[in-house]
């Protein structure tokens, strides 16, 4: 599971700990007050497991951890500034909003939105690459939890990022191929290349209407897989994909095949 | 406002399933048109509160974690909801005092605009989280009842899940699926193969569904991954598989699976449907 939904139990919260609050009480008088910075950095050792705790929660795994940390520092800092120990409230309920509330006005208001997109796409093209080494390598597909490892990422950041490959329309034309010594040579290139030999696949007799609204590339990969019966595997070594590109494609005509099939008139 | 959920989704109250549960969010919020930043704001607080069944709620026991997701017009509700020890009677002032949410309490009251604690007839105790989220549609009428499949008493039970309207599957299975056949070592090549059949069944349930609603259940173990439906019309089952048929490529679904059954009940029908991955390992 992600490490960012870990619960640490509340008793290892600093802060929370009825024994602590007086000395706490000083240093926030001793900074809030008198300026003491030494006080103020003895507080922020002290909880800066909560606002590393917060960072690791908050759910933008694209994001690196230190700059999630960072930004979170930043709000453990301001809540610092703000406490009102006379209220008599605890400490970490009244930071916890506060940190939060930063990290969620930092990454909404300053380029998030242009940023994330582009961290889920490298992930995925680091998947996508670490697919096909290890497909390579072990002559057959690797399962979720070797990309994990492999990636040293956890398994639902892989099956996110499974999910980001079929997003990214542009993620598997424009990238270059894993192994490719020249890196001008890209899948769109590669597809071009390979036309010719789709329409060398013989296709039944009783190709119908449907089928034929699909592209040429796809129709192919659909024999493969259901009429020849290959595995993803095997269609992507045949025709220069990778696995998750023919995953995608084939995800997609299905899609239009089924949408198209009721449509037509002798639907049913 | 109580609303009919339009997701009810049964677990077993590990740490894994958490993941099953942000799965799921993730499908319905795509679905409906949430935004993506509050999705995330939804996924962080939802898995807090899952953390704590799964953590707090059994003293160290298995027992259920079930969720209930519920669409309307820019609110989504989300309910957590265990079966093990209650929260005695400092429920609403302090759930924490209670068992110990620690700062997921703190998160959780943040990031959802209404967080209440209850114990539900039944035992247990349950949060429902409300959220405002932009660009919520809702997704129409919800499910009245828990699943059919109540696989709880199966040992390798996976998940169950009950949706209404059926056509809100579609966003829901595939995710789902996928999931517990990652978990079941399932390689990428036949993990996607599970997708594909979701993706299928997910569609032709719509036509083969005998109520307002449709289950799924799904059992998991290494490299095998059972897929159930229900409920079917009569015949339905057998319907469905033949849905499936595309010009030129046969039945998808046949080919998708290594085997399949029909559980035939009086009054509906149930389709199981098995994927292997014997080749990964």
């Amino acid at each position: 599971m992600a490490s960012g939904t870990t619960v640490e139990r509340a008793s290892k919260q600093p802060g929370d700990t009825h024994g602590a609050n007086e000395s706490l009480g000083e240093l926030f008088v001793r900074w809030q007050q008198r300026g003491d910075s030494s006080a103020r950095d003895a507080l922020v050792q002290r909880f800066l497991p909560l606002a590393r705790s917060l960072a690791r929660r908050y759910d933008r795994s694209s994001e690196p951890f230190e700059d999630l940390l960072q930004v979170a520092s930043l709000g453990l800092l301001k809540a610092i500034d703000r406490f009102d120990p006379v209220r008599g409230h605890s400490f970490p309920s009244f930071a916890v909003p506060t940190i939060l509330g930063e990290m969620r006005r930092y990454f909404r208001d300053c380029g998030w939105s242009v940023h994330v997109p582009r961290g889920d796409q490298e992930r995925a093209l680091r998947v996508r690459n670490a697919q096909e080494t290890l497909a390579n390598e072990r002559g057959h597909a690797p399962t979720v939890n070797q990309l994990a490892e492999y990636l040293e990422l956890d398994a639902e950041q892989v099956l996110d990022a499974l999910q980001a490959i079929q997003a990214y329309e542009s993620l598997s034309l424009d990238a270059p191929r894993p192994g490719s010594e020249d890196e001008g040579v890209t899948y769109g290139d590669s597809i071009g290349g390979e036309d010719e030999r789709f329409e060398l696949v013989e296709l039944d007799a009783t190709v119908v209407a449907a089928l034929e609204h699909i592209p040429a590339r796809e129709r192919a990969m659909l024999h493969m897989r259901f009429v020849q019966d290959m595995t993803q595997t095997e269609i992507a070594a045949r025709v220069g994909l990778s696995q998750m590109q023919i995953s995608r494609l084939l995800r997609r005509s299905l899609d239009q095949l089924r949408a198209l099939t009721r449509d037509s008139p002798d639907a049913g | 406002m109580v609303a009919q959920p339009n997701v009810r989704l049964n677990l077993a109250n590990t740490a894994e399933n958490v993941v099953v549960v942000r799965a799921v969010l993730a499908g319905v919020a795509e679905s409906v048109g949430v935004d993506t930043e509050d999705l995330g704001d939804i996924r962080t607080a939802v898995s807090e509160a899952c953390n704590n069944v799964v953590q707090h709620a059994y003293e160290g026991q298995r027992g259920p974690l079930d969720v209930t997701i519920a669409l309307s017009q820019e609110t989504i509700e989300v309910a957590v909801r265990d079966r093990g020890i209650g929260i005695g009677e400092h429920a609403e002032e302090d759930p924490s005092l209670g068992r110990g949410t620690g700062i997921g309490l703190h998160v959780i009251r943040t990031l959802a605009r209404d967080a209440r604690f209850d114990e539900p007839p039944g035992g247990g105790t349950r949060v429902r989280l409300t959220f405002a989220a932009r660009g919520t549609r809702p997704a129409g009428e919800g499910v009245a009842g828990g699943p059919e499949l109540d696989l709880t008493e199966m040992p390798n039970y996976a998940a169950a899940v009950s949706i209404a309207p059926v056509g809100l599957a579609k966003a829901i299975v595939p995710r789902l699926a996928v999931a517990l056949a990652a978990r079941a070592h399932f390689s990428t090549d036949r993990l996607s193969d599970v997708q594909l059949l979701s993706d299928a069944v997910a569609d032709h349930a719509v036509k083969a569904v005998c109520d307002r609603h449709v289950s799924f259940g799904i059992l998991a173990q290494p490299r095998d991954l059972e897929l159930r439906i229900a409920p079917l019309a009569l015949g339905q089952a057998d319907g469905l598989v033949r849905a499936s048929q595309l010009d030129g490529l046969g039945r998808v679904i046949e080919k998708l699976v290594d085997r399949h059954h029909i559980l035939a009940a009086e009054a509906h029908e149930t389709l199981a449907l098995s994927v292997l991955d014997p080749r990964s390992r």
